[in-house]
């Protein structure tokens, strides 16, 4: 069950992104784009297991949820996944500070491809501005999500926090 | 500090990776294909897309349960703090209505005299179905909802759908027991129409915001904020009169502010209007008898006595366009 746990937390936040919250139009990002932070994260814990496959199978099923084009989501995954699980050589003492970054950088980076590819895709320039709105709201909520994801694979915030957390006792 | 490095190595740098390097490879081609697929509206894409929704409609429907119940508590607790001032501000409004009831009343008698006089030809009346959007789809590509209702309740592609404030969107997608429908607001959402009391014809196209553009209207129309936006139903696809805006901005630049909140969607009715270009589209449907001509008991789960339990109705195109029809059962 505890292998089960990222891939379950995940697919639990893509049947999410489907929910008619009632999210106003510039803020339809944000949901799909923690779907691919928590793949993120989850590939950045230490000790846990969330296959490249098991993510790209996870975006395939957002962009099923979501009307869009097949594989558009799944990418964004399976980078994210990609990324997540090469942070640089910081190993298993990774801090939080340089996460925070990578996925600055990383979520920048899918920001501008995932415009590219949207408008490469309907031949027109898409509206950058929900993706940007997105983007950042995801930065601002990375620490929650990160806190989150410990919570749920110890059930506290306990030893495994060490290991993200360089410096903390 | 050296051991540690080592271990570090060792996790990061297995010895052989090649099975993994291949698979990651694989997936991303994978997703480059798929995505080429969808471009080009692959048939196998499609139906398998429509399967899957289909599948997973119960699930959704179960989700989206809790939130449309949450909303729906937070609307109430707005509308308890502004009680007093709806209260004023809808006696107002019933006092201007009762005016119109008066004037309508009247202009109904003279409009069925003078059908009368020119023996003209009845309208038929609209049947329509009424659902829950289950899901929404939002990204960077599409403004859908995923509505309860589907080919079993008679719908098919190109169907207009609308809610009490006016139209929504129409159907792309149809399954078994779910639809998707593109709203307005959509990139793809293109809507024929008429604005203002001169009916100035245009074009409504969505550009994924709250608010449509206003294209191809003729140099120099007499169009200005406020005037009125409804469909034209010259593409042969929607029928004429439904109700979808006002136009907003200034010369140059208009756009349409649409009727229905879009972004919160909750009953949505399909219209039933069958048209040739609709068969053309949605062949698989052909053989089903048409909504214009008018009979529910057609389709498969819906009659049109008045015992019928669903929110079946028959309307015309002037009452739909004033807001929806009428469920049968209600006074």
């Amino acid at each position: 069950m505890t292998k089960l746990l990222p891939a379950l937390s995940v697919l639990f936040a893509v049947i999410a992104t489907a929910v008619p919250w009632g999210l106003p139009a510039d803020a339809t990002f944000i949901l799909p784009l923690v779907v691919v932070m928590m793949v993120f994260c989850w590939r950045a814990i230490p000790g846990t297991a969330l296959p490249p496959l098991g993510a790209a199978g996870l975006g395939l099923l957002a962009d099923l949820m979501s009307g869009g084009p097949l594989g558009y989501w799944a990418l964004m995954c399976l980078i994210a996944a990609t990324v997540g699980d090469r942070p640089g050589s910081l190993g298993q003492g990774r801090d939080f500070g340089a996460l925070w970054l990578i996925w600055i950088a990383l979520v920048s980076a899918l920001g501008v491809f995932g415009w590219l590819l949207a408008s490469a895709y309907y031949f027109r320039w898409i509206d950058w501005w929900p993706i940007a709105f997105g983007a950042v709201a995801t930065v601002v909520l990375f620490p929650v999500v990160l806190y989150g994801l410990l919570w749920i694979r110890n059930g506290r915030i306990g030893p495994a926090r060490n290991v993200i957390f360089r410096g903390s006792s | 500090m050296r051991e540690r490095g080592s271990q570090l190595f060792r996790r990061h740098r297995p010895s052989w990776r090649a099975p993994v390097e291949l698979l990651s490879f694989g997936l991303y081609f994978l997703c480059a294909v798929l995505l080429v697929l969808s471009r080009i509206g692959h048939g196998v894409i499609a139906d398998t897309r429509d399967g899957l929704v289909d599948l997973s409609a119960p699930l959704l429907e179960a989700a989206s349960l809790p939130a449309i119940e949450a909303r729906r508590a937070m609307e109430r607790v707005r509308s308890y703090t502004a009680a007093f001032d709806e209260i004023d501000r809808l006696k107002e409004e019933n006092d201007e209505l009762k005016q119109w009831e008066w004037r309508t009343k009247l202009l109904e008698r003279k409009v069925a005299h003078l059908r009368s006089l020119l023996n003209a030809v009845e309208e038929p009346g609209l049947a329509f179905v009424t659902g829950r959007v289950i899901a929404d789809a939002r990204g960077p590509f599409v403004r859908s909802a995923l509505i309860n209702l589907g080919r079993k309740d008679g719908l098919r592609i190109g169907y207009a759908v609308i809610n009490g404030d006016g139209l929504v969107g129409r159907t792309v997608d149809a399954g078994g027991s779910v639809a998707r429908v593109l709203l307005l607001s959509d990139l793809n959402s293109r809507i024929p129409v008429l604005v203002g009391p001169a009916g100035v014809r245009g074009l409504a196209s969505g550009d994924n915001s709250s608010e449509l553009q206003l294209d191809f209207l003729p140099d120099g129309a007499a169009v200005y904020a406020g005037d009125e936006v409804y469909t034209s139903g010259s593409d042969g696809t929607l029928p004429r009169g439904l109700k979808i805006g006002v136009v907003a901005g200034s010369a140059g630049a208009l756009k349409v502010k649409p009727y229905a909140e879009l972004n919160s969607l909750h009953a949505v009715s399909v219209l039933f209007f069958d048209t040739p270009a609709l068969a053309r589209a949605d062949p698989s449907e052909a053989g089903v008898p048409g909504a214009l001509s008018l009979a529910p008991s057609d389709r498969p789960g819906m009659t049109a006595t008045a015992s019928t339990p669903l929110p079946v109705a028959t309307a015309t195109a002037d009452e739909i366009s004033g807001g929806g029809g009428r469920a049968q059962g209600d006074p």
